[in-house]
Formats: C-alpha cells, sequence, structure tokens
C-alpha cells in the first residue's frame, strides 16, 4: 500500500514527457510480469509436486527442463522428426516425462531415505545429464546451440498490444497454454483418484501406505508428470524469451524453481503460484527498471533465494519446519 | 537464597501443556527427587532449565541470575549439567574423547589442573565412573550400562553445581543401580545439587530427601519419599483412580 | 588395572598397524611423489600432478568441513574462486608481488568464510545444501556484473608464476630447460604445499578442536550440552576450510597464470570433493587427497591412453561412477564415516597418548606399592 502511494506521488511530481515514459516502464513491469508469472509456475510446478509427494528436492529439474527444450528441437521442423509443433512440445514431453520415471527409478528410489545422499546424486545426475544432452546433441547436430522454433497459431498476429505494451503474441500464447496446463493439474490433484493419492501421501506417508497405496508406483507417476512440466516449461520458457537452446540453460530454471518453492513454501502450491508471480514481477521490475537490468536478472531469483533463507525459510505459506 | 529458583513456569506445545504453572526451589547441596508417570512433563521440565526450550511464561533462576531461555551451552557453562534419557553419545568418538569433548568448553577446561592434559584428566574422569577399561572403544560400542556411566561422567566433567540427571537408573541391572546409587552419593558428598528425575519411586528412596510429584505438567505434591508414598492424590496418579 | 593398560593399549596398536599400514603406505607415496622428477618425466604429466596437488588441498580443506563437522557444501568452489580473484585482482590493480596477495587472498576466503557461514547456519538439510551452491552462483554473478574490473567470463590472465624464467636462465641454463625447471619448481611447491596442509587439516582434524567437531556432527545437541558453543565451532570450521580452498585458489590462479569464473567457480568444480571422498573415505582427510591421485591416475592412463575418450567425457564418467557408488552403498556416505572411524587414525593418536599416560601410572603405582 505505501509502496503504491509512493510511487504515485513520485508519478504525479514528474513532468508530463518523463511521466509518460515512466508510466509505460511501469505497465510493462506489470504486464510482462503477468506473462512470466504462469510460465514460472509451471516450472516451479513440477519442482513442488516432486517433494510435495516424494520428499525428494530433485536437483535435475532444472536439467530436465533443458532436455525438454532439446528434443523440442530434435522432434520439432528442423530437428531429426520434423514434426508439426503441437506433436513436437507433446512428444518432448511425453519423452523427458519418461526419462523423468527412469532416473528416479534408477537413481533416487534406490536412497531414497537419506536425504543428503539424495541431494548429491541429483546434482551428479543432473551435471551427468546435461554433460550427456550436450555429447548427443554435438554428435547429432553439430552444434549445441540451437534455435527453437516460434510457437504461434495460424492466423494470430504477430505482435499483441496491451495496455501499451507490446507483446509477442506467442509470449502470450504459451502463457495461456502454461495457466490452462496448470488449472489441469491442479484439478488432476483434487479429484482425480491418483491426484488425491498424491495427496494423501504428500501429507503422511505411512497413513497412505498403510491404506494399500503403492508408494513406489505413486513416486514414478508423480516424477514423470514432473518431468513432463519441466521440459514443457522448458519449452515455452525458451521460444518466449530467448528462443533458443544452449548448454547452460538448467542453472537458471533450476534456480528460479527454488527460488519460488522456498518463498512460496516446500510443499504449498498456493505458495507456487504465488512465489512464481512474485518472482517474475521481481525479475522483470529489475530489468525493466534496473539501468544494468539484464545482466543483474539472473541474480534476481538467487536473492530472493537467499533472503528469505535468512528471515524466513519456511516460506509464505510452508508447512514443514525445519527442527533438529 | 535459592540454588535454582523457578516460578510458573509453563510451556504448550499446540494444544498439549506440557508444563503449567510449576513453582518449586533447589537449595545446595540437597538431592531432589522428581517423579511422576509416564508424561508428565518431567524431560520437558528438564528442557527448559537446560535451554533446549524456551518456556512460554515463567522464569528460572540460578544463583538469582535469570537463566530462562539461554542457549544450552551458556546454561552448562553457568554450572548446571544434565544427562538425557536416552543416552546420546558421541558415537564416533571414544569413550575417553566423549569426556575429552565437555573438558573442551569454557567450563570444563577450568576442570583441568595445572600440568595436566586433558586425556589425563578425561582418564581420571572414567575411572571415576569405572570406565577406564574402556577409554579407547569407540562409544557406539558400549553396553548400555557403561553409556549410562558415561553420561554422567560427561556431565560431571563440566564441573557443574547443579546435577540434572533423568532417569539416569534406566534400564540398569540390580548391580549397576546399586552402583550408580552409591555413585550419586559420592558426588553429593563432593558437593554437587543433585535434581534426579525418575520413573520408580523406590531408586530414590535412599537418595532423596525431597521429592517433587508432577502430574499432566503440574506440582501435584512434596515432600519426602516416604510422605509421597503414602499420599493419596500420588498413589491415585500412579495407579489410576479406584478401580 | 595398571597392569592390563600395556597389554590393552599395545594389542590395539598392533592391531591398527598391521591391520592399516597407511602411515607406512602413505609415506612411502609421498617419497614415490618427491623422487619422481629425477626420471624427467614429461611437461604433461608434472602439469597434470601439479594441478592435482592443488586438488588435493582443495578436496581435504572439503573433507575438514563436510566429514568432520558435517556441514554439506556443495559450493566449496566459492572459496577457491575467491582465492584465485583475490589474488589476480591484487595483482591486476595494485602489481602486489606473489608472497602479499596469497596470504590476502587466504585471508579473504577466511572473512568471507564467515561471513557465509552466518546464514549457512540457520539453515539444515535441502536448505543447507541450496544455500552452499546458491553462494559460488553469487559470485559468478558479481563478477559477470563488475566485469570492467573482473573481465566477466573472460577472466584475468597474465598473472605472474612463483618461479619467473628469468631466475633459471640466470642460473646459466638454456631457455628450453629453464622451462622445464620452472615446471619441475612448481611441481615441488604444490607438493610441499600439499604436504603442509594435509598434515595441518590432520593435525587439526585430530586435535581437541577436531574431537570437538566430530562431537558436533555426531549429536550437535549432545555437544551442547557439553557446554560447547556449536556455532562458533562451525563457523571456526568454515573459517579454516576456507583458508585451505582459497590457498588452493591462489596457488591455482599463479600456476596456470589464468582464471575465469568456469575454472574457478563451477558446479562440477563444487561437486568435485565429493568425488574425492567418495573414493577415499570421507573423514579421513588423508582419504581424498590418495584419491585424488588416484583418481588423476585414472584419468591419466586409462581414459588417455588404454582407452582413447575424448576430454570433455572425463569429469563425466567419473561423475557416473560416483553417482553409482552412492546408490549402491546409500549408507555409503554414513556408512564410510563409521568404517573410517573404525580405524581412526585418532584412535591411535590417543593410544600414543594412552602410552605415557600409563607409563606414568606405572611409575605411580609402583611408587605407592614401593
Amino acid at each position: 500500500m505505501i509502496l503504491l502511494a509512493l510511487i504515485s506521488i513520485w508519478l504525479i511530481s514528474l513532468n508530463p514527457i518523463d511521466r509518460e515514459y515512466a508510466l509505460a516502464k511501469i505497465n510493462s513491469v506489470i504486464v510482462n510480469g503477468a506473462v512470466s508469472g504462469p510460465l514460472y509456475a509451471l516450472l516451479a510446478l513440477g519442482f513442488t509436486l516432486i517433494y510435495g509427494v516424494t520428499g525428494v528436492v530433485n536437483m535435475t529439474h532444472g536439467t530436465l527442463y533443458m532436455l525438454g527444450a532439446y528434443m523440442f528441437f530434435a522432434f520439432g521442423p528442423l530437428g531429426f522428426f520434423q514434426l508439426e509443433i503441437l506433436p513436437a512440445i507433446v512428444l518432448a514431453a511425453i519423452f523427458v516425462g519418461i526419462v523423468g520415471s527412469i532416473i528416479y527409478a534408477l537413481t533416487i528410489h534406490p536412497i531414497i531415505e537419506d536425504e543428503l545422499a539424495v541431494l548429491v546424486v541429483t546434482v551428479g545426475v543432473a551435471l551427468i545429464l546435461q554433460q550427456l544432452i550436450i555429447i548427443g546433441f554435438d554428435i547429432a547436430f553439430k552444434a549445441t546451440y540451437l534455435a527453437i522454433p516460434t510457437i504461434t497459431l495460424a492466423g494470430l498476429p504477430l505482435n499483441v498490444t496491451f495496455m501499451g505494451v507490446k507483446l509477442a503474441s506467442s509470449s502470450l500464447l504459451v502463457c495461456g497454454v502454461s495457466v490452462v496446463l496448470f488449472t489441469v493439474v491442479m484439478i488432476f490433484i483434487s479429484k482425480a483418484k491418483i491426484g488425491r493419492a498424491m495427496r494423501a501421501v504428500a501429507q503422511d506417508r505411512e497413513a497412505a501406505m498403510l491404506m494399500g497405496i503403492n508408494t513406489t508406483r505413486l513416486y514414478m507417476l508423480t516424477m514423470a508428470i514432473s518431468a513432463s512440466l519441466a521440459a514443457t516449461a522448458g519449452i515455452f520458457i525458451a521460444t518466449s524469451t530467448t528462443g533458443t537452446a544452449e548448454p547452460s540453460m538448467w542453472l537458471r530454471p533450476l534456480v528460479i524453481s527454488f527460488a519460488i518453492v522456498i518463498l512460496g513454501g516446500l510443499g504449498s502450491l498456493k505458495g507456487t503460484i504465488v512465489g512464481a508471480f512474485i518472482v517474475g514481477y521481481a525479475e522483470n521490475a529489475v530489468i525493466i527498471l534496473t539501468p544494468a537490468g539484464s545482466t543483474l536478472a539472473g541474480a534476481v531469483a538467487l536473492a530472493i533465494m537467499v533472503l528469505v533463507l535468512l528471515i524466513r525459510p519456511r516460506g509464505i505459506f510452508g508447512k514443514r519446519i525445519e527442527m533438529e | 537464597m535459592h540454588l535454582l529458583e523457578i516460578e510458573n513456569l509453563t510451556k504448550s506445545f499446540g494444544g498439549l501443556t506440557a508444563i503449567k504453572n510449576v513453582s518449586l526451589h533447589i537449595d545446595e547441596g540437597e538431592i531432589v527427587g522428581i517423579i511422576g508417570p509416564n508424561g508428565a512433563g518431567k524431560t520437558t521440565f528438564f528442557h527448559l532449565i537446560s535451554g533446549f526450550l524456551k518456556p512460554d511464561s515463567g522464569t528460572i533462576k540460578f544463583r538469582g541470575e535469570d537463566i530462562t531461555g539461554l542457549e544450552p551451552f551458556k546454561i552448562v557453562n553457568k554450572g548446571i549439567a544434565r544427562t538425557f534419557q536416552v543416552v546420546r553419545p558421541f558415537r564416533h568418538l571414544p569413550t575417553i574423547a566423549n569426556v575429552m569433548v565437555a573438558l573442551n568448553s569454557p567450563r570444563g577446561s577450568k576442570k583441568i589442573e595445572w600440568l595436566k592434559t586433558p586425556e589425563r584428566k578425561a582418564l581420571e574422569m572414567l575411572e571415576d565412573v569405572g570406565l577406564s577399561e574402556m577409554m579407547l572403544e569407540p562409544a557406539e560400542n558400549l553396553a548400555h550400562g557403561d553409556l549410562k556411566r558415561l553420561e554422567i561422567a560427561r556431565a560431571l566433567a563440566t564441573e557443574p553445581d547443579l546435577l540434572l540427571l533423568d532417569e539416569p537408573f534406566g534400564g540398569l541391572s540390580p548391580i549397576e543401580t546399586e552402583y550408580l546409587t552409591k555413585s550419586i552419593q559420592r558426588m553429593h558428598m563432593d558437593g554437587h545439587t543433585l535434581v534426579i528425575v525418575e520413573h520408580k519411586l523406590h531408586a530414590l528412596m535412599k537418595l532423596a530427601k525431597r521429592v517433587i510429584v508432577l502430574h499432566y505438567g503440574e506440582k501435584i505434591a512434596e515432600g519426602t519419599p516416604e510422605e509421597m508414598a503414602k499420599n493419596e492424590k500420588v498413589i491415585e496418579v500412579y495407579m489410576g483412580k479406584a478401580k | 588395572m595398571a597392569t592390563t593398560y600395556p597389554r590393552r593399549i599395545y594389542t590395539s596398536f598392533i592391531t591398527n598397524i598391521v591391520d592399516i599400514p597407511s602411515r607406512l603406505v602413505a609415506l612411502l607415496c609421498f617419497l614415490l611423489l618427491l623422487l619422481f622428477p629425477v626420471t624427467r618425466p614429461g611437461t604433461l604429466l608434472l602439469y597434470v600432478l601439479t594441478y592435482t596437488n592443488i586438488i588435493a588441498i582443495f578436496a581435504a580443506s572439503w573433507d575438514l568441513l563436510v566429514g568432520r563437522v558435517g556441514q554439506i557444501s556443495l559450493g566449496h568452489a566459492l572459496f577457491f574462486g575467491i582465492g584465485a580473484y583475490t589474488t589476480a585482482l591484487l595483482y591486476k590493480f595494485y602489481a602486489l608481488p606473489l608472497w602479499a596477495t596469497i596470504p590476502l587472498a587466504i585471508l579473504s576466503g577466511a572473512s568471507v568464510a564467515v561471513l557465509v557461514g552466518f546464514p549457512s547456519l540457520r539453515v539444515k538439510g535441502p536448505y543447507l545444501a541450496l544455500v552452499s551452491m546458491a553462494f559460488p552462483l553469487i559470485l559468478t554473478g558479481l563478477i559477470f556484473y563488475f566485469r570492467e574490473w573482473t573481465g566477466g567470463e573472460n577472466g584475468i590472465w597474465g598473472l605472474p608464476r612463483f618461479f619467473p624464467i628469468g631466475f633459471f636462465t640466470q642460473m646459466g641454463f638454456p631457455y628450453s630447460e629453464a622451462l622445464y625447471l620452472q615446471k619441475i619448481a612448481e611441481y615441488y611447491l604444490t607438493l610441499l604445499l600439499l604436504l603442509a596442509s594435509g598434515i595441518l587439516l590432520y593435525k587439526i582434524a585430530n586435535s581437541k578442536i577436531g574431537i570437538t567437531f566430530i562431537s558436533i556432527l555426531d549429536d550437535e545437541q549432545a555437544s551442547k550440552s557439553c557446554g560447547i558453543n556449536t556455532t562458533k565451532y562451525k563457523l571456526m570450521a568454515f573459517a579454516i576450510t576456507a583458508c585451505f580452498a582459497s590457498l588452493a585458489g591462489a596457488v591455482y590462479a599463479h600456476i596456470i597464470t589464468s582464471i575465469g569464473p568456469a575454472s574457478t567457480l563451477s558446479v562440477t568444480l563444487s561437486f568435485l570433493p565429493v568425488i574425492m571422498t567418495m573414493f577415499g573415505g570421507i573423514g579421513t582427510i588423508y582419504g581424498p587427497i590418495a584419491a585424488t591421485f588416484i583418481i588423476q591416475t585414472l584419468d591419466l592412463y586409462i581414459l588417455r591412453k588404454v582407452v582413447d575418450v575424448p576430454l570433455e567425457w572425463h569429469p563425466l564418467i567419473f561423475i557416473i561412477i560416483v553417482v553409482i557408488i552412492i546408490i549402491k552403498w546409500p549408507r555409503g556416505i554414513a556408512k564410510f564415516v563409521t568404517d573410517k572411524f573404525e580405524d581412526l587414525q585418532e584412535a591411535r593418536e590417543l593410544e600414543e597418548r594412552g602410552k605415557h599416560i600409563w607409563k606414568r601410572e606405572k611409575k605411580k603405582s609402583s611408587i605407592s606399592k614401593g
């Protein structure tokens, strides 16, 4: 509230030209932040899901995101299979989902009781996977920086203007799809039998097991969904921001996911949504409003994460309080 | 002035009130017993005094100084040591090293006389409780009774004025119980003040001059062990209402 | 009781020596490393071993923090980077000589450690791992942001070597020979630093402070109830470990003469100590040092000579192996701690002192008898 008041006062104090400029910037932040929100939420959703249901902090999340973007290229018009965009997205997501389950079954499930080992192993697997992707695509396409096809619907204008801010319609499109996907997952969790099983396990693992829920299969399914979501987020975010798939693209989504999930509270879906928007807005604000913004952008999520851990480790809606 | 003065101590966890408005005092040189059925809040009580938990309200004063809510290590360095109901040795360290850790603390290191090495002092302390044979054995290899003695040796290594023993007799054989009773009497003669939490009253009969009974976090009775054994309320609490 | 002491100590001592002649082996290995340059090895081998020495220091320092105190750190490269960048920047802007910049690098490493330690101590488990990973990233970000000063991704080059080439040419050696001697000198320097660091770290790990560290690892609450200010000790551990890691970084800077965020602050670098300790045994200090050499040897001979594997694949293969190890032995990390503590060198140290105690006891008892 105070912030709004201060901003309004400052705006009024400016002369009309400066004010226009400032307003344009603010509008830009508002609109771009709103578009980033759902995308980031989609990204963080997988991370929250896997933590909530299995208790695993999955450090491979960023690499799965990366795999999604790369596989989208491979499946898509410029890649091997030269499919249309939509099937390419779907196939990439499914592919990564399967890969995710396999990774889970081979490397996480055997050691799932040991939090520390899981952490270290997932970092290791993330590094391995990243290297494999680079090597694989280097062999296949002789290149590791790949241009990702833009996602558009036939007949849609290239750009859309909203509140005076120009947006690529593809960004708007993927944003919309993200919202839809997120909602679908939410409904799935609350209504579908499997979804409810997930919630049960998230709340009380032992009780769920006693009630006959096959946790192993459930965990693998959760992992598949989480990985697919990560892949989809990878595709969507890559198309709407950089337009490329690059070897180093695994670290940023990991950091952003952490930041969102820690800010919102590990294991809380509400927190994920809120956290995603806060991080999205913060990043956009820094990029648009600060002079050297774009170089700082990467640091925003990091800074948020560190700050939250210092001030209120359990986040906004955090359920688990870390005790001795 | 009382050595330890506790006023209106209260602690709740969510909906459960573990300690409710407990007030009591311990004087220097006493052996006081605290008994009560399981769940009466005895261990919580120790946690509050030793700093592992912060009370919701109430004060704890040691030698007139308010120590409520201080960090555990600070309280130890003021002169209050405790043992744990479920033993907590340093599993990977040899027995002698377990004691040496305590001798490393600011207060404990004062205990090491001039020209003695910490190892020497630790060995002496182990001898006092009869564990010197095991001195190089990793603590995790020790038998239960030995571990209980190690707990005490470790607590003594911090040169406490007040010792809080949490169910020291738990799981001990009759011989070990006998030995421990003698050790406690010796500690008492050495000038330590002791507060012993025990589940069974008879173990305290020989030792404690005064016994406080807790039930559901409240102090319900206080007196000599003999008095408590005959106290109706106490019997009721242990046996349940007239069946 | 006095009569059983000697036998117990003796048998315990014997079983420890006979079962684990590691001290003997360590001595032999060190002699091997010390003398091998006599065979005039190729510069590649020299270079690899010099690098190994540096990484061994790095890995050993990590072991103290994680294996002895129990503070998980997945961002250890932070200190390596601080060491490297401090010495590089001090040279770049103030042209300070080596012997000034390196101690300053160590100092800055220790200071950063304390700074970083405070927030790290407030969080546990996965949060702690995340925080530790965040710090090198933050530093990398800062380096990119202030790229006019730090050189950004390109880093800083042209750093002075420990033994300038003139040092050798002045002695009359021809240029090519001087070049080779320079490499030899650098090798010995790093080897000696490794020896010194290894011994120091080991001594610390087995000192009173080291024992307190283990108590924190085993049961922090119990440690507190022994009057130990665990926060102070944890910060101390951070500072000590950072000193050695920064040293490694600073030395690296002047051996390779150019540094960048990729070589000094990468996630892979942070992961290296994990690999070393899994191979060598966590908490032992000497284990990771030995493992570093073993892995380098494997890397050099098997991955280059026996099966020719492209260079980028090397770290990948080791990470895969380590991941498999961790999975196969899930209690692997913890188990290794237990297993390695079974042959605690520390116990032997105590036995050494135990012998002295026994001698005194014997004297006392013979006096009292006589």
